[in-house]
């Protein structure tokens, strides 16, 4: 009997129980998509990054190519080697490599495609097909196993890598999707939280009845507690299955293209196990968010605090957001960021509403005392009473168009900047590496004299180490890389700070520095660095401070011309844009100038362009955990708007009895949807915005020691507004067709049952 | 006869060929379907009336689909512990090659056949095992009938003389923290099993040629973790070609090779099958003359049923021949010895009790999962 009477509630308002259940759900599914995406695109990285781990080959002391006969030779030593024949396939971005997943059997960890999963020539096929009928000749290469011992005496190991690293950016913006998930949580909770009270807050008056009739309200509150448990467990397992749906059918795309990237299947969407731990943590936070209130001192309610948000005073939270400014901006690790964070949102949910709501009175007192302006007044009246009562889906929804915003300007600027670095790392279309023993400087003459030839540098690599002034404190080893000349392949790289002309201060003798060595000494363009190369010691000015993203090691770049003669490099290459020549060309006369057979030439053209698709995938995933958060966010914003507009059918219904024709009473009901979402967009913007700089600017210099470049991308605020805005009209649609219907007018609008007189 | 190593050849070449999919009632491990396969007319199927010829036969059969060279030694260290010992290498064509055709060049890297090694080492309750691939044709794993060497990688088996009574073989195998190096006198006559060295695998005649040396005496070392063991014992060395051994039906099989203490050698299989088992053996006199027996002239039978990591397996066979007067108990040592590669198969030393006693080895597939 007593629980019939529980639920009569939901019998008579059966809209707010599939409301709060298709929150639930909702909910449930994007945490559980955000857990399970997150988790696989952390594992798919990680095996990629294995994947491209710089692995050795070996090659022969005397230059010349390996062939099968070194292959056998060192098998029949008893070294585990294994071939790697890999050419083109009609289109040069296009490469197939020739295996034996024979040979690789040896390998404790196979290089990569060499499983029994099938070699299905995407890129992998059997090293027969590859040898015997590809048009172009390959470049065999021989793989050794990391465990091998020494090598015969005509024989060395040699790096060998199998395809772009990605470095730390990968890690970044991990660490960004990890902090978005903790937001989409916390959106969540509120949006939950704020759906559910609304019920409560209905039913006050059926609890007092029950009370009245002799049942305690100890007794009222651990049948509610058991009706929110039930509907949650209810909900959140279709939640579940729905959020490993939908990141199974995003995952997708994303393994397609490390695929692609790695030549691995990376991406085990289809197979992975339902993730009760994403269940368990919404079934805490649905019941944490909506019963938290059980365990703190009760106060007495205040007139228009029904959501509890407001209950400190405004300085309390000013302080709050004033704190947690302070403190992200202060910060010396990513720990005091995110607390300050937490802070600051704290302090913008609790003060957002209130401040609203008297901006919207502040509006309203300002209308002049006309007829006329009356509607006005009591649209923006009406405003303010909506923005306290709507308190926390208003904050919800600020929240999620904050995330939304900072999670498109942190995507596209990652996409700036990752193409920026492949195309700083892979400055030309070609890449040529020096073979040992190989007079550079000779290739370097060789290249000058070839009429029709793009533009090129040298690269030499190696160490340097950074002089303290005083001569006491310890020298800073840093890697050093030599250009010369310098060329239009290099004069657009992201200077972060310069002098200027650098690139011409730089052939005078001048030093640039990465982001990374520039922030941990602080570093700055113009003052002079003690830089020991090899045995000499120079003092060379600082002409700029390039960006250098994915990279944790401290580095100085200098012209060629500025190091010592006694300098050895321990790497040396070109780049080139072969202009007007053929490959081939360019290949055989520094073959002939080096006199080697072997000469290991990179496509940077295909590596960048796969090397993009794999991020292009990822951003995608990004922004539909970011839409989806803002589907929720709005879907709450529809279920709550659209309830509580009904709470106040009474007074619009008093709009027509004061003279308001039906069509000027709906006209106002847009204006006033529409004030309320623009208005909740406005005080988004600033949040997203402030999000953005702590993504960009404060947690990746903390974790990793590089920013990224902030930009703001005022087009897509349009677009959100657009959609807010879409979200009211569609509010006022369904509560103008609700006041059309409404034959008499309904009694019970008034404080308890949500509403407001 | 140990089809095992068909097996093993096959599974290599499903991997290499991408042919993921086994269809079901192939027999085991789809060695039957080798029988239906459109390739299996290309090659050549032995039959009765087939001869052995040496020191050809020695060398690869390019015109067969599958062939090994089986080794195992029951040893003893100094301090008389047991040591068994395996070196199994196998070939399985992909591609048949005519008689006449030359070998494909290196450079081409074909896939025309695939090699196999296996090698293991059973001592003092463990069992060690090891196993290598390698393509055909390249260069670094092949055979040779004469000067008879078989090779892959750095392992190998070869001899620096003609092969036959007197000889001496060299067998050299590393595996990661273990190996062995042993030199192989062969004190007898090659044995020729069933007729004249065709040995039927089944009632409806299918067999491969199939001849042993049973008689190697065996010195050398074995090494494992570190520690060097000088070891002495007998070895039993296997040959057997053929183009299809298994067909539908067939699950899996028992193999024994038996060295009896009275000088008499004994060869047994099984072939398990749905309707009845298929039985074969060669009873090997003190002198070398072989009595070849059929299934009605032996049976077998499996007790001691032990778990194992891969599943149940028998420890223990009752084997009589009643026309020998045979009826022994073939027993594993305790332990696990399964050799888990590619397809994990049971390779264990075998002591022998009953009316003769002795030790052996025995091979069981098909059990398990």
């Amino acid at each position: 009997m007593l629980a019939k009477a529980m639920i009569s509630h939901y019998r008579r308002h059966p809209l707010q129980l599939i409301a709060l259940a298709l929150m639930i759900v909702v909910a449930t599914m994007l945490w559980t998509g955000v857990s399970v995406l997150t988790g696989q695109a952390r594992d798919s990285l990680a095996v990629s990054e294995e994947a491209v781990a710089a692995r050795k080959a070996v090659v022969r002391n005397d230059g010349q190519p390996v062939s099968v006969t070194d292959f056998v030779a060192l098998r029949r030593a008893g070294i585990c080697v294994a071939p790697w024949l890999e050419t083109a396939r009609g289109d040069a971005a296009q490469k197939v490599i020739g295996i034996d997943p024979l040979a690789m059997a040896c390998f404790d960890a196979p290089p990569t495609g060499s499983d029994s999963a099938g070699l299905d020539g995407d890129p992998f096929v059997d090293i027969s097909e590859v040898a015997g009928q590809s048009s172009r000749p390959g470049q065999l290469s021989l793989l050794v196993s990391p465990g091998e011992g020494p090598l015969p005496s005509e024989y060395q190991r040699r790096e060998f890598r199998l395809g772009p690293a990605t470095g730390e950016l990968a890690d970044s913006f991990l660490l960004n999707l990890d902090a978005l998930s903790l937001l989409v949580l916390f959106i969540t909770g509120l949006l939950v939280r704020s759906v559910y009270h609304l019920g409560l807050a209905q039913r006050r008056s059926s609890f007092v009845l029950l009370e009245r009739f002799g049942v305690e309200k100890a007794r009222i509150r651990r049948l509610l507690t058991a009706e929110l448990t039930l509907l949650t467990l209810i909900c959140v397992l279709p939640g579940v299955l729905l959020g490993q749906a939908l990141a199974n059918r995003l995952g997708q795309g994303f393994g397609q293209a490390l695929e692609s990237l790695f030549d691995l299947p990376l991406y085990a969407g289809e197979s992975s196990p339902v993730p009760w731990q994403a269940a368990l943590v919404m079934v805490v936070l649905v019941l944490g968010a909506c019963l938290v209130d059980r365990f703190l001192p009760q106060r007495p309610a205040r007139q228009g605090s029904s959501s509890g948000l407001s209950r400190l005073p405004v300085w309390a939270w000013s302080a709050t957001v004033g704190v947690g400014l302070m403190m992200v901006f202060l910060a010396s690790s990513l720990i005091w960021v995110f607390a300050g964070s937490a802070l600051v949102f704290a302090g913008v949910g609790g003060l957002m509403p209130g401040l609203l709501a008297r901006c919207a009175d502040a509006v309203a007192r300002r209308q002049r005392q006309t007829p006329s302006s009356s509607l006005n007044r009591w649209r923006y009246r009406e405003l303010a009473v909506m923005f306290r009562n709507l308190a926390l889906p208003v904050v919800a929804l600020q929240f999620a168009m904050a995330t939304v915003l900072a999670v498109q300007a942190l995507v596209t600027t990652f996409e700036a900047t990752f193409d920026q670095w492949l195309a700083q790392r892979l400055s030309a279309e070609l890449y040529v590496q020096v073979p040992d023993g190989a007079d550079a400087q000779a290739g370097e003459r060789a290249l000058a004299q070839l009429d029709g030839l793009g533009d090129w540098h040298r690269v030499r690599s190696g160490k340097a180490q950074l002089l303290a002034g005083d001569g006491a404190a310890e020298p800073l080893t840093m890697d050093l890389m030599a250009l010369s000349p310098i060329t239009p392949l290099v004069t657009d790289w992201t200077l972060l700070a310069s002098v200027d002309d650098p690139w011409a201060a730089l052939a005078s003798g001048g030093v640039m520095v990465n982001e990374q060595l520039a922030r941990r000494q602080g570093i700055q363009s113009g003052q002079s660095l003690r830089v020991k190369m090899g045995e000499s010691a120079l003092t060379m000015p600082v002409v700029a401070v390039y960006a250098d993203y994915g990279r944790p090691a401290a580095e100085v770049l200098v012209h060629g011309d500025s190091l010592p003669s006694g300098f050895r490099p321990s790497f040396q290459s070109f780049s080139i844009n072969p202009g007007a020549l053929a490959v081939d060309d360019i290949a055989r006369r520094l073959r002939a100038e080096w006199q080697v057979a072997d000469l290991v030439i990179r496509d940077n053209a295909s590596i960048q362009a796969l090397a993009s698709q794999v991020f292009q995938q990822t951003f995608l995933l990004t922004r539909a955990i970011s839409v989806l958060t803002l589907v929720l966010a709005s879907l709450s914003l529809l279920v709550m708007g659209w309830v509580f507009f009904s709470t106040r059918s009474w007074y619009f219904q008093l709009l027509g009895i004061w003279g308001v024709q039906p069509g000027e009473i709906r006209n106002q009901l847009r204006r006033l949807a529409l004030l309320l979402t623009s208005g909740v967009t406005l005080v988004a913007l600033p949040l997203g915005v402030w999000l953005t700089w702590v993504l960009v600017s404060r947690i990746n210099p903390l974790a990793f020691g590089w920013s990224l470049p902030m930009a703001v991308y005022p087009g897509f605020w349009l677009e959100l507004g657009l959609v807010m805005a879409a979200i009211g009209l569609v509010i006022a649609w369904l509560i103008g067709r609700q006041l059309a219907g409404q034959e008499s007018l309904r009694p019970a609008a008034n404080l308890e049952a949500g509403g407001e007189r | 006869m140990n089809p095992v190593h068909a097996a093993l050849l096959v599974i290599v070449a499903v991997s290499v060929s991408a042919c993921s999919e086994v269809p079901e009632n192939e027999g085991f491990a789809g060695l039957a379907a080798m029988v239906d396969s459109d390739s299996s007319h290309y090659f050549l199927q032995p039959g009765p009336g087939n001869t052995l010829s040496f020191p050809g036969d020695l060398g690869p059969h390019p015109q067969h689909r599958i062939e090994w060279w089986y080794l195992t030694a029951n040893l003893q260290t100094t301090d008389g512990q047991p040591l068994g010992l395996q070196w199994t290498q196998f070939r399985q064509a992909i591609k048949p090659r005519p008689a006449d055709s030359p070998a494909p060049p290196p450079d081409a890297w074909p896939l025309e056949a695939a090699w196999m090694a296996h090698a293991a080492v059973s001592f003092d309750g463990r069992h060690r095992f090891a196993e290598r691939l390698a393509r055909g044709d390249v260069g670094h794993a092949g055979a040779v009938a004469e000067p008879f060497r078989v090779w892959l990688d750095d392992w190998r088996l070869s001899a620096a003389v003609e092969t036959g009574p007197g000889d001496t073989w060299h067998l050299d195998v590393q595996a990661d923290g273990w190996g062995y190096d042993l030199q192989l006198a062969n004190t007898g006559e090659r044995v020729y099993h069933g007729d004249n060295g065709f040995s039927a695998k089944s009632f409806d005649g299918q067999g491969s040629m199939y001849f042993s040396l049973t008689d190697l005496a065996i010195t050398g070392t074995v090494t494992l973790n570190g520690q060097v063991h000088q070891v002495q014992g007998k070895g039993w060395f296997d040959r057997e070609w053929s183009s299809q051994l298994l067909k539908t039906g067939q699950q899996g099989w028992d193999w024994f090779a038996l060295h009896l203490d009275d000088g008499h050698k004994l060869m047994a299989f099984r072939l398990r099958e749905d309707e009845r088992d298929f039985l074969s053996a060669s009873w090997i006199s003190p002198g070398g003359e072989v009595k070849a027996m059929g299934p009605g002239e032996i049976t077998l039978s499996g007790t001691d049923w032990r778990e194992s990591e891969n599943g149940r397996v028998p420890g223990r066979f009752r084997v009589q021949i009643p026309d020998r007067n045979v009826d022994i108990q073939v027993s594993a040592p305790d332990g696990q010895y399964w050799n888990d590669g590619l397809y994990p198969y049971w390779e264990s030393p075998v002591s022998v009790k009953g009316s003769h006693t002795g030790v052996g080895y025995m091979e069981l597939t098909g059990y398990g999962r």
